[in-house]
């Protein structure tokens, strides 16, 4: 089932939740809506669900317009972030519920909906709790339990909202890979939201990034982290260190020492970006644009150690990443004074400006 | 809730004091509710079995159980459906006056129910400004006693399901409607279990009033003998005659025909809480 969402918009009172949306979603792709909170993403999933009417645009499902269809009639699974199970049923009567009320001629046979039920529940690994009732589980079991339910009506679109965003890390790592393997046993269109970018990148086909109810960019995993369209993108993306500078040829002069009145026109100011597995610490000059900065703290555990350094010439700070065997062989230590440079600057020109 | 909350073995609470509130606790429902209601029985017991029996068997008295217990049943029956109609109303939709309706709803809790007794009495008499205009009797009828103890007993389930309908998330009907249900069937399977027990609490509480109710009920009544004499009426009777082992005898029965009611919802309230208190 592709989803075409097209020129949507939504207003609460002064606040502009969702601004002239347009995204398309080809069946069978995982899609994630990152973004802060106040973004609008859940206000968008909500609208494709049926549960909130947009004030323009309008939502398609495969190539139909279903923009004013009720939410029992779109064949949409909803899981929501507190779960939303029925606390007075058993998790067997949870996951039955979407079959049994459906209407006498469509509703399946009570064996069927067991055995239904059943497979389902082994899906979802919970077999044995059928009896239970939802506060006798985790947080996990719980979503565990959502999920099955939303997949009992067999829907063509699954929709997510921040399903893993109440549980502990790494219940949430386990979750979302099996998400990822439902996702694609099913074989449905899914669409889930989420403020982690850890999250998205790993589990998603595509990520849609937004900020204050406009798209920022949209894009597969690799795209949207490599070639990040603006610095919110960048931001919102990971760790990352910032260069302020002059825009010279072929690139952004960081240093402070050349950028200070070498030229005589005003150059324009930029901001490189650059994330902290692409600083690389040397202990001499290798030349280029090299900076001198001073260890000042190193975090060693795990595989990669994380070292924080101070520029000598700004006094800005400055985070490395680099893998333990390669931290071994710089043999550093905190105090002594290195060089650095960045393997790779993302340079954002302010907008009013093009080269 | 803590199966084990007793607080005594080495557990110690962030508030101390267990021992001196709970010896306060006791003896204030000692000194407030036990000693007098034990007097019932021990005035009781001055009469001998015989004349007991031939006090609270008597049919004059037997007919008044079946009114009082059959319309307070009734009027908490009818309490239970539009008090949660009401509550709805209060808690899902915005109105002007919505205040001041929410205000009318404990009116019956501070009205002295003689002077409820009175209005209700004048407008529900055959040529009333409301009973004119009906085609049966009402006042001086069971259904008047019906009438009058519905109105003292609304405010119970009104303030019990408001809160519980004010904290039900609305995700939940959001979910049974994305899972296909309509809307009947999200209230009865997915509400109204919700409900249920809160509900119950409420009829308990207002089942109870209504059985010792008298001020409101004596005026819309009429008092006729075997027909529309209510239980506290005769006690009342037995009082003023001086016959107080007799009045003491029918208060007993009284006593534990309604402890038993109300253990009973009582069970019935931790049986629909029951599985999802747990833990």
């Amino acid at each position: 089932m592709s989803i075409q969402i097209k020129n949507v918009s939504k207003r609460f009172g002064q606040f502009t939740a969702l601004d002239q949306i347009d995204i398309n979603v080809d069946t069978g792709e995982l899609i994630a809506l990152l973004g802060p909170s106040g973004s609008g993403k859940t206000s968008l999933l909500r609208i494709i669900a049926g549960l909130e009417a947009p004030d323009h645009g309008s939502i398609l499902f495969h190539g139909e317009n279903i923009t004013s269809v009720n939410p029992k009639e779109r064949g949409v699974g909803f899981v929501f972030q507190h779960y939303a199970l029925f606390r007075h049923m058993t998790v067997f009567d949870n996951v039955a519920y979407g079959l049994k009320v459906r209407p006498r001629k469509t509703r399946p046979g009570k064996q069927e909906i067991k055995e239904k039920v059943k497979e389902l529940l082994e899906l979802v690994k919970l077999e044995a709790f059928a009896g239970r009732y939802p506060s006798q589980l985790s947080g996990g079991q719980r979503q565990r339990v959502a999920l099955a339910r939303a997949l009992a009506v067999e829907p063509r679109v699954l929709l997510l909202d921040e399903p893993f965003g109440a549980l502990d890390a790494k219940v949430r790592k386990e979750l979302r890979r099996w998400l990822r393997k439902l996702h694609d046993e099913f074989n449905i269109t899914s669409i889930f939201v989420t403020h982690d970018q850890e999250e998205a990148l790993d589990v998603a086909d595509r990520i849609v990034v937004m900020n204050q109810g406009k798209i920022e960019q949209q894009g597969s995993p690799e795209e949207v982290y490599e070639h990040p369209v603006s610095p919110f993108v960048y931001d919102f993306l990971g760790n990352f260190n910032l260069f302020h500078g002059r825009l010279k040829e072929g690139g952004l002069d960081y240093g402070q020492e050349q950028a200070e009145g070498e030229r005589g026109s005003e150059p324009l100011k930029a901001v490189g970006y650059a994330r902290p597995h692409d600083i690389t610490i040397h202990r001499e000059d290798i030349g280029g644009e090299c900076i001198k900065a001073v260890v000042h703290y190193i975090h060693r555990v795990g595989p990669v150690v994380r070292i924080e350094l101070k520029r000598i010439d700004t006094g800005e700070f400055l985070e490395s990443e680099m893998m333990k065997e390669v931290f071994k062989e710089l043999k550093l230590d905190a105090g002594e004074q290195v060089y650095i440079k960045p393997r790779e600057l993302k340079v954002f020109i302010p907008e009013d400006y093009s080269i | 809730m803590n199966k084990k909350g007793k607080g005594r073995a080495g557990r110690k609470g962030v508030l101390p004091g267990f021992g001196l509130s709970l010896g306060f606790t006791v003896f204030y429902l000692s000194v407030l509710v036990l000693l007098p209601l034990s007097t019932i029985f021990i005035n009781t017991a001055g009469m001998g079995w015989e004349k007991f029996f031939k006090t609270i068997f008597d049919p004059r008295v037997v007919a008044s159980y079946k009114l009082s217990f059959g319309s307070s049943l009734i009027a908490g029956g009818i309490n239970t459906v539009f008090g949660i109609l009401l509550a709805w109303v209060l808690v899902r939709y915005q109105f002007p006056g919505k205040k001041l309706i929410d205000g009318l709803v404990d009116l019956p809790f501070a009205l002295p129910t003689a002077v409820a007794g009175i209005a209700l009495t004048t407008l529900y008499v055959p040529d009333g400004w409301i009973g004119r205009f009906l085609g049966f009797k009402v006042a001086f009828t069971p259904l008047g006693v019906i009438i009058a103890l519905t109105f003292i007993g609304l405010p119970f389930v009104v303030r019990m399901v408001q809160p519980v309908l004010q904290n039900l998330e609305p995700e939940l009907e959001e979910a049974s409607a994305s899972l296909g249900a309509g809307r009947a069937q999200t209230f009865w399977r997915v509400i109204f279990p919700e409900l249920l027990p809160a509900a119950l609490g409420g009829f308990a509480l207002a089942f109870a009033r209504s059985l010792g109710e008298y001020g409101s009920v004596v005026f819309i009544s009429g008092n006729m003998p075997m027909k529309t004499e209510i239980t506290p009426l005769l006690i009342m009777t037995k009082l003023e005659q001086y016959d107080y082992a007799g009045a003491t005898a029918i208060a007993a029965v009284m006593l534990v025909i309604s402890f038993i009611l109300l253990l009973v919802i009582n069970l019935l309230q931790w049986w629909s809480n029951r599985r999802y208190l747990e833990n």
